[in-house]
């Protein structure tokens, strides 16, 4: 690792992008891999700095992960991102990391899971829902909400439609905010699609993920259903550039979102200011 | 203890200049700064504080990390591998030796390690000149900090009547001692000069408590309506030490570097896709404020700033750090 070969945890150790699955118009995922396999083995929820190069670095949630790969999916919203959509299998990237808390998968142990995430949010609860289905004994109920503007929104189709509902003890729920010819599903945003299936509080832990005003108004709706602050977690994402809480640019308080977070429960979050 | 005659100081730093680079304060043009020590030029040790702090020593405005090439889909990097020079820096007073403490926090603890920061750090002696008078904008007492001696450092010096007095207070500051002793006298009979006081002060106590608070509290509103998010304050700061992480890239090849940054700017939190958490200099502002009188302490224990009054001195617009912490005392929540 590049840690070892020059005791710098700011220059990242080379890789490759061995696999791209295009998800939706805006969205690829991206299996990066080594010379030597997997780079490293990241926590469910936790973020890799992945870099072009000569382009740029950035952080993001690491989505899946396979015995010699990491999956990344990257929404196409600025320089790095589009020349990431740009790049073709054989690419090689910096990557450094892992990096940040990830989920609580210990306390969540014995619970009924709710995970509720809306469009490329979906990216970072997936790596916990994998992990709950890989130790299906330790969890309870998984329930999966998910929404995306419109049908061709939706990423990880696969697991949606047919991986996770054929998991043992699952169900999967899925809504656009508009649909088009085909969509014979739910229509309507996530906050009332969630009032609308009611999912208990009794015994669960509900994962938030997805746009701001969508977290915002989801966090209302379990408030309503009779979830309180511990019962919720979520995670967040603020523009980086170490990723090991030095250069400063990611605090919320006194809190570093890349080493202390992205993972935070509604109560931690309370505590700290709203500035994100 | 020893003494050193005021004349012998050059041959002193000539003599700690032996396979070291010495930093001491010079006067260039009309600002004093930490240079190097080439045998000549103004020496400024009793002019007060450098125009700049001396953090760059440590944490370099710009500092590359590798070099990379990159073509089509090939590309490969190459580290720098950092060795710096054995630095002597001579003439540090109290609260820039406290800067130092804190920059530590922050670079060698909460288990990652910068080794750039770390290596430099440990190649560089301090000898820290005690002050004796304090200028209208030093405040460092009120953050417990002592001006006439100062904390973590490997030789305190005082200013005396024709020379100074030079006490080691680590293994490698009896060492430079010892390495000088043919410049140096026993000290018998001298006294240690009374340290400076500071006229200026503040009260820290329920400051955090009541920072706590504060967030959403229309003051600092009011008070960014005059910063002009210029960011001389974090410029001149001993103790900021947020970076930015970009690179230059020349056709095929290019290379990746830290550099010094600012909270006060607007795309430091500037977010692909247009999001902005700090979207105007009310929170760049509040969050550069929060983060010295607030964050730092919650986080590891001290306040993250010096009362060096730098800041007070240089502000265009005299936003004024002794000030803000008064007016916290008295707004009302």
């Amino acid at each position: 690792m590049a840690d070892v070969a020059t005791g710098n945890p700011l220059v990242p150790m080379p890789a490759r992008i061995v696999k791209i699955v295009e998800e939706t118009p805006d969205t690829k995922t991206f299996y990066i891999s080594t010379d030597q396999g997997k780079p490293f083995t990241p926590k469910p929820g936790q973020c890799v700095m992945l870099s072009l190069l000569d382009v740029g670095e950035g952080m993001f949630s690491v989505t899946s992960q396979g015995p010699d790969h990491l999956e990344i999916a990257i929404r196409k919203v600025g320089v790095l991102t589009t020349a990431l959509h740009e790049a073709e299998v054989g690419q090689v990237v910096g990557i450094r990391g892992p990096y940040g808390n990830g989920f609580p998968v210990e306390e969540m142990k014995g619970k009924d899971m709710l995970f509720i995430a809306g469009g490329i949010g979906l990216a970072p609860v997936r790596s916990v829902i994998n992990y709950c289905i890989e130790h299906r004994e330790d969890y309870g109920h998984l329930w999966i909400i998910y929404g995306a503007r419109t049908p061709t929104d939706l990423c990880f189709k696969e697991d949606l439609f047919n991986n996770w509902p054929k998991v043992e003890n699952c169900r999967v729920d899925v809504t656009v905010d508009r649909a088009d010819e085909k969509w014979t599903g739910p229509v309507g945003f996530v906050p009332p699609f969630v009032e609308q299936l009611k999912p208990s509080p009794e015994n669960r832990i509900a994962i938030v993920c997805g746009p701001p005003i969508m977290i915002k108004l989801v966090l209302e709706t379990l408030a309503k259903l009779g979830y309180n602050d511990e019962q919720i977690i979520t995670t967040l994402e603020m523009r980086m550039k170490c990723g090991i809480g030095k250069c400063g640019r990611c605090n919320l308080g006194s809190k570093y979102i890349c080493l202390d977070g992205p993972v935070f429960t509604f109560a931690q979050l309370k505590l700290l200011p709203s500035e994100y | 203890m020893y003494k050193l005659a005021t004349e012998k100081l050059p041959e002193l730093l000539q003599c700690w200049s032996q396979g070291a680079t010495v930093y001491v304060p010079q006067k260039v043009g009309e600002v004093t700064l930490f240079r190097p020590f080439k045998g000549q030029g103004d020496l400024a040790l009793g002019e007060g504080n450098t125009l700049e702090p001396p953090k760059d020593l440590f944490f370099p405005r710009t500092e590359k990390l590798y070099d990379y090439w990159a073509s089509g889909k090939e590309a490969r990097l190459e580290p720098v591998e950092l060795h710096p020079d054995r630095a002597v820096l001579v003439g540090v007073r109290s609260c820039d030796a406290r800067s130092f403490l804190l920059l530590d926090q922050v670079f060698l603890t909460r288990g990652y390690v910068d080794e750039f920061y770390k290596k430099r750090r440990e190649n560089t002696a301090v000898v820290a000149l005690a002050c004796t008078q304090a200028a209208p904008t030093c405040f460092c007492t009120s953050f417990g900090i002592d001006p006439g001696r100062a904390e973590g450092v490997d030789v305190q010096m005082w200013p005396v009547p024709g020379g100074y007095l030079l006490e080691a207070l680590t293994p490698r500051g009896e060492e430079m001692l010892k390495q000088a002793s043919g410049l140096l006298a026993p000290a018998e009979g001298e006294k240690i000069p009374a340290p400076a006081q500071p006229s200026l002060q503040v009260e820290l106590e329920g400051l955090v408590e009541k920072l706590q608070k504060m967030f959403d509290h229309p003051y600092w509103g009011e008070l960014s309506r005059k910063c002009l998010g210029c960011a001389i304050c974090t410029y001149l700061c001993p103790t900021c030490h947020c970076f930015d992480i970009d690179c230059e890239t020349i056709e095929t090849s290019g290379y990746r570097f830290r550099c010094w940054d600012t909270c006060l700017f607007a795309h430091y939190t500037l977010m692909a896709g247009g999001r902005n958490p700090r979207p105007t200099r009310k929170e760049r502002l509040r969050n550069r404020l929060l983060h010295k009188l607030q964050y730092f302490v919650e986080r590891y224990g001290q306040f993250a700033c010096v009362g060096c009054g730098r800041c007070l001195e240089l502000c265009p617009v005299n936003v004024d750090i002794t000030k803000v912490i008064r007016d916290v005392k008295e707004v009302s929540l």
